[in-house]
């Protein structure tokens, strides 16, 4: 009973993980089309490519910081939260 | 090799300037509270030095995408995405697995980027005073 209770642990866990993870795929796509429409600005006015370089950048930094929060959750729930449910459950039985 | 683009330069130094100095706040908030060690300080080296160089290689795509049409800007960017992604994962877990690396140091300066950019616009008037170098 109790390997099942651990196994269902780390199921949890990893199955979290991998759903945060989902969140990493909405940066790729917002980016790609950041640049695609400045593309598009810049060869409609090359004059402002510095100014949307910049204003892209900065975009591009902001789109990506979702995909960082998904990042640090995957890994604090394969790295740390199956030990401290462990722990929890074999104190709970204690 | 190529050239860096002027606005890729300055926006890198900018942010290289920020998460310095949020790295020496988080040292000194370590320090006050009495929870200093070696580990702080190798965890906060690797992940500051990987957020820096993230947003430098962002730079640099978007400056080679910029130049290219726009479906196939859109896939460079997506693919280097991905891969700049690949490399914090590698961090994020070099950080929590190694013990010679603090958990927290190594996680927060990832978001070292975000809080530059969010604090910007106070730094956005002296930097077009002085002609945007």
């Amino acid at each position: 009973m109790l390997e099942l209770a651990i196994g269902i642990i780390l199921g949890g866990c990893a199955l979290g993980a991998g759903c945060a993870m989902i969140a990493g795929i909405g940066p790729g796509i917002g980016e790609g089309n950041a640049v695609a429409k400045a593309c598009e600005a810049i060869g409609r006015q090359p004059e402002s490519k510095g100014a949307v370089t910049t204003t892209m950048l900065m975009g591009c930094a902001v789109a990506e910081t979702t995909g960082l929060y998904a990042l640090v959750i995957a890994i604090l729930l394969i790295f740390l939260a199956p030990g401290r449910f462990v722990n929890i459950l074999l104190n709970a039985i204690r | 090799m190529k050239k860096i683009d002027p606005a890729v330069k300055r926006e890198t130094i900018y942010v290289t300037s920020c998460v310095v100095i949020l790295s020496l706040i988080m040292q000194a908030v370590f320090l006050i509270i009495g929870k200093w060690d070696y580990t702080v300080l190798l965890g906060n080296l690797l992940s500051g030095g990987v957020a820096v160089l993230n947003f430098f290689l962002m730079g640099l795509t978007v400056q080679s995408a910029v130049e290219l049409e726009e479906k196939e800007a859109r896939n460079r960017m997506k693919t280097s995405m991905s891969l700049r992604m690949v490399l914090l994962v590698i961090t994020a877990a070099l950080g929590v697995g190694l013990p010679c690396f603090s958990i927290i140091t190594s996680l927060v300066p990832l978001f070292f980027v975000r809080i530059a950019v969010a604090v910007r616009p106070l730094f956005n008037k002296y930097i077009e005073a002085d002609g945007g170098k």
